[in-house]
Order: structure tokens, then C-alpha cells, then sequence
């Protein structure tokens, strides 16, 4: 065990925890947006753009992650070469946001229309019913029980999502566990063990609190059913 | 786009190649997680005290870890266990042909032992209740009961999510990359490194691994639809 591992080893990986959240956060946000435009997309009539929706998240979800950062690493920059624009000294980082976001983009979008199908057609046309126009009962009546099925799963590919971060220092994002190698490397391997061991009970602690999170907003999503139950 | 198709088409048979080494890398994890997976979840059910928290802890953890840490574990845990295993006989360790495969197998396996068993904890669950109590109104023992009436519901009711897994598996082995285990990501960035045609080279794989994976989605909602038959009346 490395003398320092709690000393020395652990702030300088903690240093590192806002680049992870960062990884974390900004591709959750833009997949929520994304996927849910996806998902207004796949649950409606099948018209072209429903196909290409479809096939876009069929390659997705057929593709591995690294995969996926790796085709948007050396293909956006060629996509933007196309258009005259030079892209190469961007942070590797938003290239591993874009992949990510566009990935989860796709199983949220799936997650969604779960949610979605489950929802009784009686609450929407008791919606309209009542005068609600389309965005009313999207905001009132659908968006609300769609996310009160989906919330199970959305807590999953978040902290998917999470771990999945720990994979963006293949192309130079450095994040906690690209950091862990970086010391692992300057130390010419002793203590690894120890220093990976302290990198997963980081994510570990991290994964525990978004459960935490998410089953917090799952009781308060159910909070109508509970009552009378 | 500027891309060498001329690459890509020549460069598509060298990375197939690398296809089987997926699939072996894909089999040996997917075997390994099921037996952990099968062992976990007879614990869990079995309401075992002790036993039970601590295989649901260890779950939990496994599964609070991403799968790349795990796989950098395993990698530099490889040497102390190759020559614990050398110093009691077992194994020949030889420090130049180091064993990763064996290390990839290892993670891939625990990773995905973890989440497989609680797909064998809520499919046995899942098996009506009535199906037990007939088959022990028929005088079936236990034993009996599990094999003949359980397990071939469960396996049934398990295969949705079993694929799903097995899918997200057959992907997870392309993080074995980074620790020099040879699949099919890193044939396709070897043949890449000569020209830097590195994009090329990717799209290569995805649309392999795209393939593959539309593939098995297909076999297996086919063959749920023939074996689920009995699910049917319940889900109307």
C-alpha cells in the first residue's frame, strides 16, 4: 500500500471529480432534451423521419460506447472540414459530451416511450376533454406519468452514464480514472491495486448517491398513488 | 467527407477477422457471469442469513464500479496472481506471455454476474405461484419442483432481458481493448495505425458490431415468440 494513498494520491484524483461530473452532467442534460425529441418522433405516425429516427438509434444502441467516441473523435472534425471550419484543438472532452449525449440520447428516447405506451389513453383524452390544449396535456397529464414509469430505468442510464465517463481518458479526457493511470504511470506501478481500488469506491460513493437521488424523486412522483393506497 | 473508401472496403475482411475473437472473448464472460450469476442468485433466493447481505452487497458494489475500472484491476492484479499460482505449481508463469485474456474474462464476468443475477432473481419470482402449489399438490418434492416446473418457466420468462444483457456484453468486450486483450476494436486500430485511416477503420467495426447485435436481437424475439407461448393468456 502506498504510504501516501490517502495523503497524496487521493486529492490529487479528487481533483479530478468536477471533470467527471462535468462528463456526467452536460450529456445527461442535452440527452434529455435530444431524447425527447427522439422519443415525440418514434411514437408517432411512420412517416421517413420516423424511419431515420429509427435506424439512428438501432446504431446506437447496436454500437459499442467506445466505439461510438471513437467514430465522433476523428469523424466530426472531417464532418467540419466539410464546411470550412477547423475543429482539431477542441478539448477531447466535448468530443466524448457529443458522443455520450447522442448514446444516451438514444436509450432515453427508449426509456421514454416505455413511459409513454404506458400511459392510459383515457388520461389523455380526459385531458383534452376538459380543455387542456396539446401542450397543456403534455405538460399536465402526459410528461408527468410518463416520467413516474420511466424513472426506474432513467436512474439506470444515469449512472451508467456515470460509469461510462471513466472511459473518456481513451481519448485524452482526462476525468478520475484517467488521472488514477496518469499516478499509477508516474509511480512505475507499485501500489496500482490500492490506487484503483480507492478510484472505484469514489464511483462507487457516487453511483450510491444518484440511487439515492433518483429514489427520492420516484417516492415523490408516486406521492398521489400512495394516498390512497 | 474525405474518407478512403478504397480502406475501408479492403480494410473490412482484416477486421472481421478479428470478429471470432470477440465472440470467443463474449462466450468464455458470458459462461463465467452466468455461473456467478446462477450460484448469487440461488443464495439470494434461498434466504440464506449472512450469505444472502453479503452477496447482495458485493451486487451492489460490483455494480457501483464501471466496467473499465474493473477491467485495470483485473490487468495489474495478473502478475500476483500468475506467480501465486507459479509459486504453488499450478501454472508455468512466464513473465514475457503475461495471461490478459484470462484477467478480461474475469472482470467481464463479475460485472455482468452481478446484473444477470437479478435477472434470475425476478424471473424466478416471476413463475406463478399456482404452477408451485400444483406441482406440490401433484406430490413433487422440491427438487422436483424446481427442475420440472420452475427453471423452464423462469429460463422462458428470463430471455428478454437475458438478451439484453448478453448484448451489452458482447459490446462491454470492447473495453477489453484497453488492457492489449485482442478483439475486434483493437484488429481494426492495429490495421488503422500503418496509414492513420483510423475512421475508417471504426466505422469497420461499428457497422460489425451493428450487425452482430441486430442479429441476435432478431434470433432471440423470434425464438421468444415461439417458446413464450404460454406467457400470452397472463399478459392479454
Amino acid at each position: 500500500m502506498p504510504s501516501d494513498l490517502l495523503t497524496g494520491v487521493l486529492p490529487r484524483i479528487l481533483q479530478y471529480l468536477p471533470a467527471t461530473l462535468l462528463y456526467w452532467i452536460v450529456p445527461s442534460v442535452l440527452a434529455l432534451f435530444l431524447g425527447t425529441l427522439l422519443c415525440v418522433v418514434r411514437v408517432g405516425r411512420h412517416n421517413i423521419l420516423y424511419w431515420l429516427c429509427t435506424v439512428f438509434i438501432s446504431f446506437f444502441r447496436g454500437t459499442p460506447g467506445i466505439v461510438q467516441i471513437y467514430l465522433v473523435f476523428f469523424g466530426l472534425p472531417k464532418v467540419f472540414y466539410l464546411f470550412g471550419l477547423d475543429i482539431d484543438d477542441w478539448d477531447p472532452g466535448v468530443f466524448f459530451i457529443i458522443a455520450t449525449a447522442l448514446n444516451l440520447s438514444c436509450f432515453i428516447c427508449e426509456t421514454l416511450r416505455g413511459g409513454y405506451l404506458g400511459v392510459d389513453r383515457g388520461q389523455i383524452e380526459t385531458g383534452l376533454s376538459i380543455g387542456y390544449n396539446r401542450v397543456q396535456n403534455f405538460i399536465h397529464v402526459i410528461a408527468p406519468q410518463t416520467l413516474k414509469v420511466a424513472v426506474l430505468n432513467l436512474k439506470n442510464l444515469e449512472i451508467d452514464v456515470l460509469k461510462d465517463t471513466s472511459v473518456a481518458y481513451t481519448i485524452g479526457a482526462v476525468e478520475i480514472l484517467g488521472s488514477a493511470k496518469a499516478i499509477i504511470s508516474a509511480q512505475y506501478g507499485t501500489g496500482q491495486l490500492w490506487i484503483l481500488g480507492l478510484v472505484a469506491i469514489i464511483y462507487f460513493v457516487l453511483c450510491s448517491l444518484i440511487e439515492v437521488g433518483f429514489t427520492l424523486a420516484s417516492h415523490r412522483m408516486e406521492r398521489y398513488e400512495r394516498r390512497y393506497a | 467527407m474525405e474518407l478512403d473508401y478504397d480502406f475501408m472496403v479492403t480494410d473490412f475482411p482484416t477486421v472481421l477477422a478479428g470478429l471470432p475473437k470477440t465472440l470467443i472473448l463474449t462466450f468464455w464472460s458470458t459462461l463465467f457471469a452466468l455461473l456467478i450469476a446462477l450460484i448469487f442468485g440461488c443464495v439470494i433466493l434461498s434466504n440464506a442469513p449472512a450469505f444472502k447481505q453479503l452477496v447482495v452487497a458485493l451486487n451492489t458494489f460490483i455494480k457501483g464500479v464501471p466496467l473499465a475500472v474493473q477491467l485495470l484491476f483485473c490487468y495489474y492484479a495478473v502478475p500476483f496472481v500468475a506467480k501465486w499460482l507459479g509459486s504453488i505449481g499450478i501454472y508455468d508463469f512466464n513473465p514475457r506471455h503475461i495471461p490478459y485474456f484470462p484477467a478480461a474474462v474475469v472482470a467481464i464476468a463479475c460485472n455482468f454476474g452481478a446484473y444477470i443475477t437479478d435477472v434470475v432473481v425476478s424471473s424466478v419470482k416471476a413463475v406463478d405461484r399456482g404452477q408451485i402449489e400444483s406441482a406440490q399438490s401433484v406430490g413433487m418434492t422440491g427438487l422436483q419442483t424446481a427442475l420440472h416446473v420452475i427453471v423452464p418457466q423462469a429460463v422462458v420468462i428470463s430471455l428478454p432481458s437475458m438478451t439484453n444483457y448478453f448484448i451489452w456484453l458482447l459490446k462491454g468486450t470492447s473495453l477489453a481493448s484497453l488492457i492489449n486483450v485482442t478483439e475486434m476494436l483493437i484488429t481494426a486500430q492495429i490495421s488503422a495505425a500503418d496509414g492513420y485511416q483510423y475512421l475508417e477503420a471504426y466505422i469497420d467495426a461499428a457497422l460489425i458490431y451493428w450487425v452482430v447485435c441486430a442479429a441476435i436481437e432478431f434470433g432471440s424475439e423470434r425464438l421468444f415468440k415461439r417458446v413464450g407461448f404460454f406467457l400470452k393468456p397472463a399478459r392479454a
